[in-house]
């Protein structure tokens, strides 16, 4: 059953192929693209996470230039673009996603659902360490994750097998002895991002007669004829049912898969099996390996090959269902086993593949003495010395030494005389406070702000220390430091993930004078709300003794009140003490600038393009002070750096009203050069123009009440949308004259919503 | 001559590229276009790849270009330790990082710059090997392209298996077909990166020595010294951090007389680089004076010159020593 590789350095199989292949130089991601372009899946539900963004990326390009028609659906967050595609499965198409740790753990919730009720569809994992803390680089923390989820697993360990196996895993999921969604998994970084040659069908007729037409769905909600009730309330003693006929369909997955990859051999001239087995005929000694890190084993292999030791190289295809008899045939001639896991299974000695190897090997009466060992973790790379260092471990064993059956592997103690870091002291009262005034007048409940000049208030510290690894010319810290400016005092800060957490946290170095928490996207709200309740409770209890009260500032981009809008509500709905400052650079810019919600039409980012069939975003930005007015907090504002003075009296008010009142919530515009196609330099100019055209108006609702504190058109100062459309490069192509129509309904909305503001602003009622 | 590249690999059989360079220079384009024109072009068997992090654009990344005969299985997905070629893309890195680790002595070390084989061998330390300077930037300003094609003829012109007219062919296919121009101009930058530079050989005293072995890197905390659940005990340590490698040429320069301590500056600058003083006027009475700025978190945005409203902040190109001698370092 196992795949023998029987020569060290084997070429490819050269028996001739059916349909003409084109040799190319690609991705992992670009190859799981042109796979599912290929494909022509009816439909993409997705959210950008890194490393696996670029999927839906390369699509989105395709898409613009005509070479597929798949829709697109750029969720809320990894939790909707799992229920984008379970309706989808559900109403009886092909469906694709492709995400990585977090937005997998996101999504978990509802992949069993998917499974669980039978609806096909195809998930790419490109795996990647799982929080906290925040790692963006690959291991198979995520991965462990969905042995449970009852979905079958492919693991690709290169860019041809990403591509080979998404067209084999449909024929797999959609087959009727399985009807189950299928997981291609393949390595963050290593796989995804790594170019290497490649062959793909040159026609889409050969994938379309591969992988055939879309079955007919037993099951199927737009079946009009055939009315059903998808997903009953079921309790016992049903569910067990289910659950018998779900474990068959698994097991099932694992002959259709072996089926189906010998039609794909024929057809493309290579050959996929349960398991990749390289010198396994005879193998002693053995790594057991998932995906790319075994083919950098494989070069170790042969050198012990070379001094006569028999040592061999295992690395599953199909993981669920997992492979017992085909691993236990394979091992036939071991004696010695180390299986490397990029993810721990704390507590467990040892993660998921070191216990079902030994139950296989246990069941099988074979005397195997199998160690683990768990490396690579964080991305940590994998070097062929890597490699020779764990046949050395199995030759330790073999040879009767005491070695450790689990362990860490590649983990460092650090230089000793760092043991003891001195810690940072915190900013005193003097450097922070005593700058700004705020008052509220006992009669009319009115603030009244003295803000002093920006010379003046130099002398303030900065609670952001210079040494950030932001791009140059980053708008982000203008914006947050001139906000910070009007507040006073000791301030506690949660910044969301995105740039300016990313950017100023980098381990071992943080930019943060004050104490700051990280938390991921979905939830940074919720947790500072956490934090702010356990201070009050803290202080009532008498555990901790402040005189002054503290400031919670949640910082977030608006990819973050994006997916964690709901977040944001709760937060609001609650009137937590706290303030939320959003810094909106009209795009998620830290996983190389998708369309947030708050891109304005016609924008381009990586997932809005512009080609032949698509002209940026297709639809408006969010109004997202307007959604959070609507909660009836205290305090709303809008702010950008190009008027300081504005917005640091309203960093004053919002401080305020989170010591007084509850929360306070503020949008500051901000640029993002880079991202914005614009010069480092000219980012102030920028937002300054985005005010002046009305498309980012200033205003503040206090306790209801609509303010515009810096109107355009009363200071002479309006300017068309186009004039500020012209200084970016992402939206220069809607001023060309193809695109009148699409500028106009952004100029029409953009004046819509100023002149409703305008009305709220005359009429304290609305 | 795909045949040729035998006998340039190392004992695994390839042909190891290291380019270094920051976030913006085009060294993963350079990458990815050198790569393809070996494999899709020449018949090579290849990959490609670059070191990624959480950091952006002006902060230090390495890109990864393997080279082997058609018929050798590419295994290892890891980086490059012991490199055949380095190409320096920005002159700035070879002050704050050591570029040349793990590089043979036989190596050849490329770099973008203005100074000689001499200077370039003095500065990185290099004991052996070949030195190729060129001048990427100002070819790049001349033709109007960017250094990353300039690197890619200095590269061809020291890689002799490497058919020049593949990896032009690869720059017409990949810029040409949305900007025609712009492939012409880097056509005639990938030419004069080819033609001109210095070289200087630098005989090694024996064979196959690296010279600088490459070591995987440990990092200076570990399970011993890390703070619980990797907090960070003594933040606001960035400060440590030298960010000057970020500028591509330009800075700020302060002139004391023409500013009127606004602090318009201060306000739009994304890097805390200004610096400044409480001090009394003739009155008596305290102000604060903007004293100079901290150059080693300068990123050379030049967002500052656009705030002044004075001729206090001026655009200058930056010399070697500019930065230093008039750096005023944050208490």
């Amino acid at each position: 059953m196992a795949l023998q590789e029987h020569h060290p350095r084997p070429a490819q199989d050269m028996r001739k192929p059916q349909f003409e292949q084109t040799t190319d130089f690609r991705s992992g991601n670009e190859m799981a693209a042109k796979a599912a372009a290929q494909i022509n899946y009816h439909l993409m539900g997705y959210f950008p996470i890194t490393p696996s963004t670029e999927i839906a990326e390369y699509l989105d390009e395709m898409k613009a230039n005509g070479e597929h028609d798949m829709v697109m659906i750029p969720a809320d967050g990894e939790h909707g673009s799992a229920g984008i595609c379970y309706g989808a499965a559900a109403a009886g198409g092909r469906v694709f996603n492709a995400t990585s740790a977090q937005g997998f753990l996101y999504m978990i919730e509802q992949l069993p659902v998917q499974s669980g009720t039978r609806f096909p569809m195809i998930l790419n994992l490109v795996t990647r360490a799982v929080s906290g803390p925040l790692d963006i680089r690959g291991d198979h923390s995520d991965l462990y994750y969905a042995f449970n989820i009852g979905w079958p697993i492919l693991l690709a360990k290169d860019p041809q097998a990403v591509y080979d196996l998404n067209l084999i895993a449909l024929r797999v999921a959609e087959h009727a002895d399985v009807r189950l969604p299928v997981i291609v998994a393949s390595d963050g970084f290593f796989t995804s991002h790594q170019k290497r040659r490649v062959q793909f069908f040159s026609d889409s007729k050969a994938v379309a007669h591969f992988v055939g037409e879309t079955p007919v769905a037993p099951i199927d909600a737009l079946d009009l004829e055939h009315v059903v009730t998808i997903g009953p309330y079921m309790n016992d003693p049903d569910l067990i049912n289910t659950r018998y006929l779900q474990s068959q369909a698994m097991y099932r997955a694992q002959d259709v898969f072996q089926s189906v990859a010998r039609e794909y051999q024929a057809q493309s001239g290579r050959n996929y099996d349960l398991l990749s087995a390289y010198r396994m005929d005879d193998a002693e000694i053995v790594v057991v390996l998932l995906n790319s890190a075994a083919d950098t084993a494989k070069d170790a292999a042969d050198h012990l090959r070379d001094k006569g030791i028999k040592a061999g190289v295992l690395s599953p295809v199909m993981i669920r269902p997992f492979p017992k008899d085909a691993i236990v045939s394979a091992l036939r001639s071991a004696k010695v086993v180390l299986v490397g896991e990029r993810a721990d299974s704390y507590g467990g000695h040892g993660a998921n593949m070191s216990h079902e190897i030994k139950a296989a090997l246990q069941e099988a009466h074979a005397s195997v003495k199998v160690i683990t060992r768990i490396y690579g973790l964080g991305g940590r790379d994998f070097y062929p010395d890597d490699a020779e260092a764990f046949f050395e471990l199995c030759l330790d064993a073999f040879a009767g030494k005491d070695v450790p059956t689990f362990d860490y592997y590649g983990h460092t103690a650090g230089k000793p005389d760092l043991a003891s870091q001195e810690r940072t002291t915190a900013l005193s009262k003097e450097q922070t406070s005593g700058f700004v005034q705020v008052a509220q007048d006992p009669g009319t409940r009115q603030l009244s702000v003295k803000v002093p000049t920006l010379r003046a208030l130099t002398a303030k510290a900065n609670r952001i220390a210079p040494g950030h690894g932001a791009c140059p010319g980053c708008g982000i810290f203008p914006g947050v430091n001139t906000f910070l400016k009007g507040i006073e005092g000791n301030v506690i800060v949660l910044y969301q993930t995105g740039c300016a957490m990313v950017t100023t946290t980098g381990y071992p170095v943080s930019s943060h004078r004050v104490t700051y928490i990280h938390n991921l996207f979905q939830n940074g709200a919720a947790t500072l709300s956490g934090v702010v309740e356990m201070f009050v409770e803290r202080k009532r209890r008498g555990e901790i003794h402040y005189d002054d009260d503290v400031t919670f500032l949640m910082v977030t981009g608006d990819g973050g009140m994006d997916i964690g809008m709901g977040s944001a509500i709760g937060t609001a709905l609650r009137g937590h003490k706290m303030i939320i400052l959003e810094y909106d650079n009209e795009g998620y810019m830290n996983t190389g600038s998708q369309m947030s919600y708050s891109t304005p039409l016609g924008h381009q980012t990586s997932t809005s393009g512009v080609g032949k069939r698509e002209q940026g975003k297709s639809f408006h930005h969010k109004d997202t002070p307007q959604i959070m007015a609507a909660t009836n907090i205290p305090y709303v504002f809008t702010g950008t750096e190009a008027h300081a003075q504005d917005l640091i009296k309203k960093a004053a008010k919002a401080q305020w009203y989170a010591t007084h009142e509850g929360l306070a919530y503020g949008k500051i515009l901000i640029a993002c050069p880079l991202n914005w196609k614009a010069a480092d330099e000219a980012g102030h100019e920028i937002v300054g123009a985005a005010v002046d055209s009305c498309f980012f108006p200033l205003y503040e609702v206090e306790h209801g009440i609509t303010t515009i504190t810096y109107n355009p058109e009363e200071k002479g100062k309006r300017v068309p949308v186009s004039d500020w459309l012209k200084t970016m490069g992402k939206a220069k192509h809607l001023l060309r004259p193809d695109n009148h129509e699409l500028l106009k309904e952004f100029e029409d909305e953009v004046q819509r919503r100023w002149l409703r503001l305008t009305e709220k602003h005359a009429n304290p009622h609305l | 001559m795909p045949s040729d590249i035998h006998s340039h690999t190392n004992n695994a059989g390839f042909f190891e590229i290291r380019m270094e360079s920051i976030g913006g220079l085009g060294a993963n384009l350079a990458g990815k276009m050198l790569a393809e024109a070996g494999v899709l072009k020449l018949g090579f068997n290849g990959s490609n790849f670059s070191s990624y992090g959480s950091e952006k654009k002006g902060s230090p990344v390495k890109t990864f270009v393997r080279f082997a005969a058609a018929e050798t299985e590419i295994r290892s997905s890891s980086p490059i330790e012991e490199p055949h070629v380095v190409a320096v893309f920005h002159e700035s890195l070879l002050r704050t990082q050591n570029c040349i680790v793990g590089l043979e002595s036989h190596g050849v070390l490329i770099v973008n710059t203005a100074k000689s084989p001499d200077d370039i061998r003095v500065l990185t330390g290099l004991k052996s090997g070949v030195v190729l300077c060129v001048d990427a930037l100002q070819i790049a300003l001349e033709e109007k392209s960017r250094v990353n094609t300039a690197m890619l003829g200095a590269l061809c012109r020291i890689i002799d298996f490497l058919d020049p007219e593949a990896v032009k062919t690869v720059i017409s296919e990949t810029l040409g077909r949305k900007y025609p121009t712009l492939a012409a101009a880097n056509l005639r930058t990938f030419d004069r990166g080819f033609r001109e530079g210095s070289i200087s050989l630098y005989p090694a005293e024996t064979n196959g020595d690296v010279y600088e072995p490459f070591v995987h890197p440990i990092p200076d905390l570990g399970y011993d010294s890390q703070a619980l659940g990797g907090a960070i005990i003594n933040p606001g340590n960035s400060i440590t951090r030298d960010l000057s490698a970020s500028r591509q040429g330009f800075l700020p320069a302060f002139s004391q007389e023409a500013c009127i301590h606004c602090a318009a500056c201060d306000e739009v600058c994304p890097d805390m680089c200004f610096v400044w003083n409480a001090k009394q006027d003739s009155r008596g009475r305290t102000f604060q004076y903007l004293q100079g700025i901290d150059y080693q978190y300068c990123k050379g945005c030049l967002r500052c010159i656009q705030a002044c409203p004075t001729d206090a902040l001026t655009t200058i190109r930056e010399t070697d020593t500019y930065a230093t001698d008039h750096r005023v370092r944050h208490q």
